[in-house]
């Protein structure tokens, strides 16, 4: 989280129209890690919408979240290319690993999810760890990136 | 038809695309020069329909056309959208486009706005895109110094604002009313058409949406007639998958799969032996061995399948994706891409039961047949031809 920052100071950087919605919830998403309900409402506010339109757009995209994110948040890509190149290994790996399942949003230590393919097919299999990308990951080499973060 | 012709990617890898400077060194803008002082739009519309350019995304509708049905509008206010948001898995031909050579595509955008008869361009990028973000909004300022946007572009009369969109990551936004949804604030679902966008669109506006790599040919049939790109038209495809030569490669328009596969792509990967390849991305068709002469269709994607592939894997993978991606507004595609899902997670367990094995050709007849909008449609190709063609049901 960067100091100093707080939402009402992100809303008055820009002005209050439609079109600045989804930018405006991705920025608080980037500086505050998700859209609390509490951020939504003063949203809503700000850009005079009903917080159930807010509410709405914050919970559609993959890039915002709306509940607090977990301490380590694993994501693997789960695209064909990716997949060819063995990312459901990996995925098994990282489950039996921390004794979790992908997909099981309730831990709040670590969080593992597939997600949908980035775009970076030649440099797969992917893994983004708390938003850093790591390319070409295996089996193996996946314990040593853990390491980082652990 | 002449062989080995790059239009997009000529200067790949040969000029830095972080400098204006090195695009203008090698002709770059002299088809917008060439539109400014010596065409006008409805010139520039004609030449387009001549060059039978279609649309590059996926769906291959005629640029021409759909450009003639937004210029036709008596509309003052008119929008001109790139779509950059490329989120089918298994492509990536218009990130690398934009950034390798962004003021092709800008140079493209451009003219693509101006002929229409719009003031106002908007680049609708993927939200992954971080790269791609930057160096389009570097060609943007460069192009604003150097007067080819903006007010009063090389002196004429035209004027013009080009603004990046982030997206946020959902893959229905690629379809272009759900893409609107999303610029306005509101949630990536689709609406129904008609009216199309070409007539009421971004904010209500006629608005003309266009593929990336659609728009990174306009410069060349500008400046050299349309004629000549009907004879040399290229397409760009992506490799992927058990192919010696993985990425994107620029080839002539209308190659056959098995040309594409086993002489520019190479042919396998040492040891690996062909089962089949997806064409266009998750929501592709499989092709055996003998279906390959045939052209390459959509978005010009191969993933390359080979017989070691565990295909519970890409099942898995296939609709896992459509049941993440599914915008939920329609019952048939929200339920019935998360019961897909399921069991193929069975299917993967080997708990199948004669009653899945059912279900499956009811789930795929009512996703065909019965969603709101395609990503429904392209949810049930990959799994209907592995039912068909691969038995995975026997």
């Amino acid at each position: 989280m960067q100091k100093g920052i707080t939402v009402e100071k992100i809303l008055l950087e820009c002005e209050s129209k439609a079109q600045n919605l989804l930018p405006t919830l991705k920025k608080i998403g980037v500086v505050f890690g998700y859209v609390s309900k509490e951020d939504a409402m003063k949203v809503a506010e700000y850009f005079e919408l009903s917080l159930a339109r807010v509410y709405e757009v914050a919970s559609f995209y993959d890039l915002i979240e709306t509940k607090k994110t977990a301490n380590l948040e694993i994501k693997v890509c789960s695209g064909g290319d990716c997949v060819l190149g063995d990312s459901t290994g990996i995925v098994h790996e990282i489950e039996n690993y921390f004794r979790i399942k992908a997909g099981d949003e309730n831990n709040p230590k670590v969080k593992l999810r597939k997600i949908s393919c980035l775009g970076r097919c030649g440099e797969g299999p992917i893994m983004i760890v708390n938003g850093r990308v790591y390319e070409k990951v295996t089996r193996s080499s996946i314990y040593k990136i853990l390491e980082e973060w652990a | 038809m002449q062989k080995n012709i790059k239009i997009i990617t000529e200067y790949w890898g040969r000029i830095d695309p972080l400098k204006i400077e090195d695009y203008l060194n090698v002709g770059g803008y002299v088809a917008l020069k060439k539109f400014i002082k010596e065409m006008n739009p409805g010139k520039a519309l004609e030449e387009v329909k001549l060059s039978g350019l279609c649309g590059r995304g996926g769906a291959g509708f005629l640029t021409g056309k759909k450009w003639e049905m937004v210029a036709e509008q008596k509309s003052k206010e008119k929008y001109f959208i790139c779509n950059l948001d490329e989120s089918e898995p298994g492509v990536y031909k218009d990130r690398l486009i934009a950034e390798n050579s962004p003021h092709l595509l800008l140079e493209g955008i451009i003219i693509s706005t101006l002929t229409i008869g719009a003031k106002k361009a908007c680049i609708y990028l993927n939200g992954n895109y971080e790269k791609a973000r930057e160096i389009l909004g570097q060609a943007i300022s460069q192009a604003l110094e150097n007067n080819l946007l903006g007010k009063k572009i090389l002196g004429s009369e035209f004027s013009l604002e080009v603004e990046i969109f982030s997206g946020a990551g959902a893959y229905v936004c690629g379809e272009e009313t759900a893409l609107i949804n999303s610029i306005e604030g509101r949630r990536g679902e689709p609406k129904i058409r008609p009216p199309y966008p070409t007539e009421c669109g971004l904010f209500g506006k006629p608005t003309a949406v266009n593929n990336a790599e659609t728009i990174a040919n306009i410069p060349y049939i500008i400046q050299n007639g349309g004629e000549k790109y009907l004879e040399c038209a290229t397409k760009l495809f992506v490799l992927g998958g058990s192919i010696k030569n993985r990425g994107v490669i620029e080839a002539p328009i209308g190659l056959m799969m098995r040309e594409v596969i086993f002489e520019l792509g190479g042919g396998m990967s040492a040891g690996k032996e062909f089962w089949f390849a997806q064409v266009g991305g998750a929501a592709g068709k499989l092709y055996l061995e003998k279906e390959l002469d045939a052209p390459v269709l959509g978005s010009g994607a191969i993933l390359v399948v080979d017989k070691l592939a565990d295909i519970h894997d890409l099942l898995l993978s296939w609709t896992g994706f459509f049941r993440r991606e599914s915008c939920g507004k329609c019952v048939p595609c929200r339920e019935g891409t998360f019961r897909l899902n399921e069991i193929a997670e069975r299917l993967a367990d080997g708990e199948i039961s004669d009653r899945d094995k059912e279900a499956v050709l009811d789930i795929l007849w009512t996703l065909e047949n019965t969603t709101f909008c395609p990503l429904g449609k392209f949810a049930a190709v990959a799994v209907r031809d592995a039912v068909e063609k691969l038995e995975i049901l026997k």
